[in-house]
């Protein structure tokens, strides 16, 4: 009997090192991938499905990005006012950090993925425009008294002169960009924004595009992470930037045991509350413990082929900003 | 027992909650970063030769543990055998691009690459991030890349100071060495101090306009200890050249007056607008004298007290000796 399950045990797990070398396309690192990813992969009854984690739940792969689809359709009309109301306003300042931490030159292109309502992407085309206002002063303050000449070049390359920012917000879900779009009229940004679905496994564009990848508060509901990273990597330019803000591991045990709490009693509470949906809350904060702390992460990037990668907490850990260089 | 395990549980989160505001420093650098440009290696070989070889990832083992217990930055000699391990298959020497020269060049090398671009911005700019911007774009990379640098204008500014230290260190090493071959002649060290100085000043000729936004950003407290290491290396490097092999007091004094002299005829080719800076030159030459006429006087002074004491006690002597005290009954 003892010996019948050990046979089906080994079988299976053949089956799943199988399945993973079939899915990885030949890339040669998931021969580093660490053993409890496979044995998590190997519990089917042996055939092609493979499980995945939704929240605490565990699905099989392909029912994951249904059911993460079906969660922000739902969430989409409320996503902003719940934000405020989750984090008590401080994921504002976590992504006002992220945009210093990014610190843009004006005349970059952003990708923000999963950019959902795209509050990325609007303080990314504020803090550019801001910045090249700043220059342009500095620009007129050194140059105090220019002659004529200086006035008549000025007159013709006055046109030409704005290198433009751009930013282009992706998101696999229409609900989440229908309400983004509706907020970028209302606070009257146009130009430079663009509003584009697309999977961030299966990027719609070419490589080599973008300066700047974002993907915040988004790379957790992926269901293959690494395929996220290498899609990232493929669209960014030499010298590009990749960064993400995600829910992260609380070092500190007396500050985790309070988030803890808090998650688990009062956000789904607030979610059925105000967006009258108890299980995508729910769902929202399972994710959370399920992704992947700061220091793997963070090795789950320098697989992918980034270089420089490095990590920062805000708060303690509940949130932490990963930024990695394509070079 | 029990209150033992609590007290070190009570210490553990004390702990925690220092090691909060210490993570985003300890992430990141060097041994992380080789193993990262390591295993890009190993992967993009793994690609060219199309197999899962053993070999190269038993080398990669030998090579990380090889490098964590060496503790230098100087990284390059170990990738560089690395690149001439793997240089056989990749053949891409020609090839400038950043992203064939990774697997052979260190993230440092390749940040000093960026900023030494930068530096031909720097009349434009400024001592800026725009300038780095801008040199990583001469180099084919992304303006995005500055934030590989977490002091900005510092990193470009310490970046210049260091390869201008390192130019004199060469320049006066290679002059030591003609000395040596006997194809030179000896200075004296006021002369020898003042050619170096004068050498290591007109390194700053090109950047002069800007050179002052550049001082005050050294003189910024997260620059300061930087700053001041890169000047107290380049004096020491100075006066060994000079010859100093001083153990004592004389150590720190020179040292010191050297300091002095170079910084103040910094601040006055800072401001100086006569022709190829000769009231700078003018200076300097003033205040190596100054320094060499302080050392003579400290001598002269020195030998006058030992003459002056010898004397009154010659004088006490005579006395008692007329005084007849001295004779021993």
């Amino acid at each position: 009997m003892a010996a019948s399950v050990k046979t089906l045990a080994l079988r299976t797990l053949c089956a799943s090192t199988r399945n993973i070398q079939h899915v990885s396309r030949g890339r040669v690192k998931h021969s580093c991938c660490p053993a409890w990813v496979t044995v998590r992969r190997g519990y089917s009854d042996g055939t092609e499905g493979k499980n995945t984690h939704f929240g605490f739940e565990t699905v099989p792969e392909e029912e994951k990005a249904e059911r993460v689809y079906k969660v922000f359709e739902s969430v989409a009309e409320k996503y902003d006012v719940m934000n405020d109301a989750m984090s008590l306003g401080i994921h504002r300042l976590w992504k006002d950090t992220l945009l210093h931490v990014m610190n843009p030159q004006p005349g970059l292109r952003l990708l923000d993925t999963a950019g959902g309502t795209g509050d990325i992407s609007f303080r990314f085309l504020e803090y550019t425009r801001s910045m090249h206002e700043r220059q342009q002063r500095q620009k007129a303050r050194s140059s105090q008294t220019p002659s004529w000449r200086d006035i008549a070049d000025n007159y013709a390359s006055n046109q030409t002169d704005l290198p433009q920012s751009r930013a282009v917000v992706c998101d696999i879900n229409k609900e989440m960009l229908k309400v983004g779009k509706q907020r970028a009229e209302k606070a009257g940004i146009s130009t430079g924004l663009s509003w584009v679905v697309g999977d961030a496994e299966e990027l719609p564009f070419d490589d080599d595009q973008f300066d700047i990848y974002t993907i915040a508060f988004g790379i957790r509901n992926v269901t293959h992470i690494e395929q996220a990273l290498q899609e990232a990597v493929r669209v960014l330019k030499p010298g590009g930037r990749f960064l993400c803000l995600e829910f992260s591991k609380v070092s500190n045990p007396v500050l985790a045991r309070l988030y803890d709490a808090y998650s688990f009693q009062m956000i789904p509470v607030l979610g059925e509350v105000i967006a009258g949906d108890w299980k995508s809350y729910q769902y929202l904060v399972e994710s959370i413990r399920k992704f992947p702390d700061q220091e793997t992460f963070k090795e789950m990037i320098e697989d992918a082929g980034l270089f420089c990668v490095k990590y920062f907490n805000l708060t303690g850990g509940v949130v932490s900003i990963h930024s990695g260089f394509k070079l | 027992m029990a209150a033992l395990i609590r007290g070190l549980r009570a210490g553990k989160a004390l702990r925690g909650l220092a090691s909060v505001a210490v993570q985003a420093k300890l992430s990141s650098q060097c041994n992380r970063v080789r193993r990262g440009i390591h295993r890009a290696a190993v992967l993009r070989l793994a690609d060219d030769f199309k197999s899962n070889s053993v070999s190269p990832p038993s080398y990669h083992e030998v090579h990380t543990a090889g490098e964590s217990s060496s503790s230098s930055t100087q990284g390059d000699f170990s990738n560089t055998a690395a690149g001439k391990e793997y240089g056989q298959p990749n053949t891409s020497y020609q090839d400038q691009s950043g992203e064939h020269d990774e697997d052979y060049e260190t993230e440092e090398q390749l940040q000093a690459r960026i900023l030494t671009a930068s530096l031909e911005f720097v009349p434009l700019h400024g001592w800026s991030v725009e300038a780095i911007a801008a040199g990583a774009e001469t180099l084919s990379l992304s303006a995005a890349s500055t934030g590989m640098f977490n002091n900005g204008a510092g990193d470009l500014v310490l970046h210049f100071i260091a390869e201008c230290n390192s130019q004199l260190a060469a320049t006066l090493a290679e002059q030591q060495n003609q000395i040596q071959l006997g194809q030179a002649e000896p200075k004296k060290t006021a002369e020898f101090l003042r050619d170096a100085v004068d050498l290591r000043l007109r390194m700053l000729i090109p950047y002069i306009d800007t050179w002052p936004q550049a001082m005050s950003i050294l003189l910024l407290p997260h620059n300061i200890p930087d700053s001041l290491k890169h000047l107290s290396t380049m004096v020491d490097d100075i006066w060994y050249y000079a010859g100093d092999r001083s153990t004592d007091m004389n150590w720190y004094t020179r040292r010191a007056a050297l300091t002095g002299i170079y910084n103040t005829t910094e601040l006055v080719m800072v401001q100086d607008s006569s022709p190829d800076f000769e009231e700078t030159w003018a200076f300097l030459d003033n205040r190596i004298k100054d320094v060499v006429n302080m050392a003579n006087t400290a001598k002269q002074v020195q030998a006058t007290g030992e003459a002056v004491v010898q004397g009154l006690m010659g004088a006490a002597i005579t006395l008692k000796n007329l005084t007849g005290m001295n004779q021993r009954r």
